[in-house]
């Protein structure tokens, strides 16, 4: 009717007035994927002094940054095939013949827990087309390619629920994000030096562990180092931390657990979490919301009648037998087997979330596993922000983290330097 | 090609005029271009359907109907303040058709059509912080309005008619080197509004006449490209502006059948736009193109009076006209913007007509709009340039009509 009127009104009388409508964006056309953030450095440096960031002034180097969206194929934890994607970040603005003589070097960057689908990677930086969490520091500061897998559950495979501290998927969407970002940077002319290092914070440490262990027993792909932060290595001991205690003051994190689980070994939800928070959880992990909405939504009392973990699982769990979950977590540990490449395990001592003890547990794990041999050790953030073993500075598992992937940086800024060159 | 053509188009039609106070364009016709619009009680030609339908009641029996082609020259605007935040706006040269026909009577019946362009605005800025504001601002407006009117009595008659609106907008915005957000949005939107008219003559030699033009409210409905750096994501997007009311009183009184002098006297109801507010059809994620562009700028433009003083002296095949006109300006000191940095006028106008026949007449016309110097004081505007005071220079409007008219 609209379009009607129009004609009825300005053909006739005004020749032609077409009605083409606005162009679509001129956005760069990549091969394989698309252009979610363009930013110069220049920009990135502007709102990293505005914002206050320490240790940025206008003598810093920023690099821009560039992220592209790739959609790529993994697998779920049954097997399944999944169409997912990730976010690959790339430095703009580094000397040509740096990046054409020697190339950009690679940190694969597992993301930490979330649950609403906005807060995942690719998911933020193609609503806001903006430069958000650690890629501005590994890549913008640190000159390195970063890659972050959206994982199964959230980006393109929001439908699929997200496989939480399950190691078989995280490290399949992981290992085949590296190997897709390959092909594209093939394809798109981004010249990689073969440097890979792996990192990730919380979720994201357990994410970078698991990646590190299906890298070596299973792939071709070779890892220059890792850092992992902060993660959840064994998963039973951690479990069997939380379940003992008499309130948990983020349930959401175990409760995810469960629901995960749930899916993952065909256990009745209802066995795990006690009604009426069982039949609440297919809509609070639909990734709609965020973790304090969730939160609100549960109780922090552990387990009992009026708790959220069915009393009869908690007690099987705790039992000296074991039952299917004891079984369960410990297939799903990450620190007793021997890495063959080097490992930095980052933690901050004051870590209220995901205790500092579960990387000496993972270290002193690997190190008596491999007799000694393995290069595995802790980094406390701490001690390593103001080299004193003896501070009495202590960040919390939230404030550790910029702190964190900055230590990362450098550590891996360092190996970098000593074999690439620059 | 559909895209040339329709900027070529456009452009030829209607677009950006700071001729009257805003963004209205009174100026429709040779007469009414060389009588700066002083010409709502007497009118003579088919231009009557649109400045006072009421008036087609008593024209002569037979059909006219006549058009118009303006060239319009608008010279660029200059901002001082101190560098870099000074700058010039783009010289503009546009060219509008004007278009209008008045039907044999039936009875005390009588209808007409007129096809205007009765508002528009165009500002492209070329310097850097203009830009980040109005890159490109235009709004273009075409009109067609059938009116009839109705002899009440041999020295009274009402009109009316009803207007159909067409309208285009297109705003550009670019940051450049000051800040990596863009935006481009056009839309367009369709019309209804209505208009009244009656004229009065209690002697021979004297017309009275009111006129009245209802407010269009323009709700532009496109799309929007909002960049922030060099990636860009398209939203639905509207915008809305009014077309506003405006109430024209008038008396002529003619002397000798030779000479005739007209005072016109128009209220335009600028106070119907008081914010420009651009939505979008979803959530933008950028705080920064949301602070930018998606929050609603206050413009609380003020009701506005305009005093024309129009005279016409008829001679064998000749007609000259001339005139002058007051205008004020709708845009308070608080909320003016790079858009529309407009400011009061005093309006020169002149033209004649030649009877080259006893059906055919051609004329031309020629219209000066001298806009003054606009000063801001530091601290009022809330613009965060304009904040820091400057002066608004230049600017204008030099229009050239070109017209024929004919009768059968």
């Amino acid at each position: 009717m609209r379009r009607m009127f129009r004609l009825a009104l300005v053909v006739p009388v005004w020749f032609i007035v077409g009605c083409g409508g606005l162009d679509q964006p001129a956005n760069e056309i990549v091969d394989g994927g698309e252009v979610v953030v363009d930013l110069s450095g220049d920009v990135i440096k502007g709102s990293l002094i505005a914002a206050g960031t320490p240790g940025v002034d206008e003598t810093t180097t920023v690099y821009g940054y560039k992220a592209y969206k790739i959609p790529y194929t993994t697998t779920d934890e049954e097997g399944n095939s999944v169409e997912v994607s990730g976010l690959m970040v790339v430095p703009t603005g580094l000397p040509e013949e740096l990046v054409a003589g020697l190339g950009l070097s690679m940190v694969s960057d597992s993301h930490e827990t979330i649950f609403a689908n906005a807060d995942a990677p690719t998911q933020i930086a193609g609503a806001t087309s903006s430069a958000d969490g650690s890629p501005i520091i590994l890549t913008s500061l640190g000159g390195f390619v970063t890659l972050q897998a959206d994982y199964i559950g959230f980006g393109d495979s929001a439908d699929h629920y997200h496989p939480f501290i399950l190691k078989k998927s995280l490290a399949n969407a992981t290992v085949d994000f590296i190997n897709a970002a390959k092909v594209f940077a093939t394809n798109n002319d981004i010249n990689l030096n073969g440097q890979l290092f792996l990192t990730g914070y919380s979720e994201g440490g357990y994410a970078a562990m698991a990646t590190l262990q299906k890298i070596e027993t299973e792939t071709e792909l070779q890892v220059t180092l890792s850092a992992p932060m902060a993660g959840p290595y064994a998963v039973e001991a951690l479990a069997r931390g939380v379940l003992s205690a008499p309130v948990m003051p983020i349930p959401s994190f175990m409760t995810n657990v469960g629901y995960a689980y749930s899916f993952a070994y065909d256990i009745d939800i209802a066995s795990i979490v006690n009604e009426p928070y069982a039949s609440s959880l297919d809509d609070l992990f639909d990734g709609s919301k965020a973790r304090p909405e969730i939160d609100a939504a549960l109780t922090t009392q552990t387990t009992g009648v009026d708790g959220l973990f069915n009393p009869d699982f908690v007690a099987d769990f705790l039992a000296p037998e074991d039952n299917w979950f004891n079984l369960a977590a410990r297939e799903n540990d990450v620190h007793t087997w021997v890495p063959q490449s080097s490992v930095r395990l980052l933690h901050c001592l004051g870590d209220d979330v995901i205790p500092y003890a579960l990387s000496e547990l993972t270290e002193g794990t690997m190190l008596a596993m491999s007799g000694g041999a393995a290069d595995v050790s802790i980094v406390p953030i701490e001690v390593a922000v103001t080299q004193d073993p003896t501070t009495a500075l202590r960040y919390g598992h939230v404030e550790c983290g910029p702190v964190a992937y900055s230590v990362a940086t450098q550590i891996f800024a360092q190996t970098r330097a000593a074999t690439i060159g620059y | 090609m559909t895209n040339i053509k329709k900027i070529i188009t456009l452009s030829a039609l209607t677009s950006g005029l700071l001729v009257a106070g805003g963004y209205k364009i009174p100026e429709q016709s040779l007469n009414g271009m060389a009588l700066s619009a002083a010409y709502v009680a007497h009118t003579t030609g088919a231009d009557t359907a649109y400045y006072n339908p009421a008036a087609m009641a008593f024209m002569e029996d037979k059909q006219h109907m006549e058009g118009a082609l303006t060239l319009v020259h608008l010279p660029s605007n200059e901002y001082t303040l101190f560098a870099p935040l000074s700058g010039e706006s783009e010289t503009e040269n546009i060219l509008i058709p004007s278009g209008h026909y008045v039907a044999n009577a039936m009875g005390d019946f009588r209808w007409g059509i007129s096809m205007v362009a009765p508002g528009g605005l165009t500002k492209r800025w070329k310097s850097p912080y203009q830009k980040l504001y109005a890159e490109e601002f235009t709004l273009k407006v075409v009109e067609i309005n059938p009116s009839m009117s109705y002899k009440v009595s041999d020295n009274f008659a009402i009109g009316g008619g009803v207007r159909l609106i067409y309208s285009e907008g297109v705003v550009n915005s670019d940051g450049g080197a000051i800040a990596p957000i863009k935006r481009e949005m056009e839309g367009d939107t369709i019309e209804l509004g209505y208009n009244l008219a009656m004229i009065y003559k209690p002697t021979t030699d004297i017309n009275i006449a009111a006129t009245y033009r209802s407010n269009i409210d323009l709700d532009q409905e496109g799309e929007a490209n909002l960049y922030f750096g060099g990636v860009g994501q398209q939203y639905d997007a509207t915008v809305s502006v009014p077309l506003p009311a405006a109430v024209n009183l008038s008396i002529s009184k003619t002397w000798n059948n030779q000479f005739t002098l007209e005072l016109n006297y128009e209220r335009t109801y600028w106070s119907a736009y008081e914010d420009l507010d651009f939505n979008y059809g979803t959530t933008i994620g950028n705080p920064i193109l949301v602070g930018a562009f998606d929050t609603p700028l206050e413009r609380n433009w003020e009701d506005t009076d305009t005093f024309r003083l129009g005279a016409t002296y008829v001679m064998d095949k000749y007609t000259f006209m001339g005139a002058f006109a007051i205008d004020e300006t709708p845009v308070p000191a608080e909320t003016i913007g790079f858009e529309l940095p407009d400011s009061d006028a005093k309006i020169y106008s002149m033209g004649f007509r030649y009877q080259y026949s006893d059906d055919i007449s051609v004329g031309a016309a020629f219209l000066y709009t001298d806009k003054e110097e606009r000063t801001l004081t530091p601290g009022v505007a809330e613009n965060a340039v304009l904040v820091n005071g400057g002066t608004f220079s230049g600017g204008g409007a030099f229009l050239t009509t070109l017209g024929f008219s004919y009768e059968f």
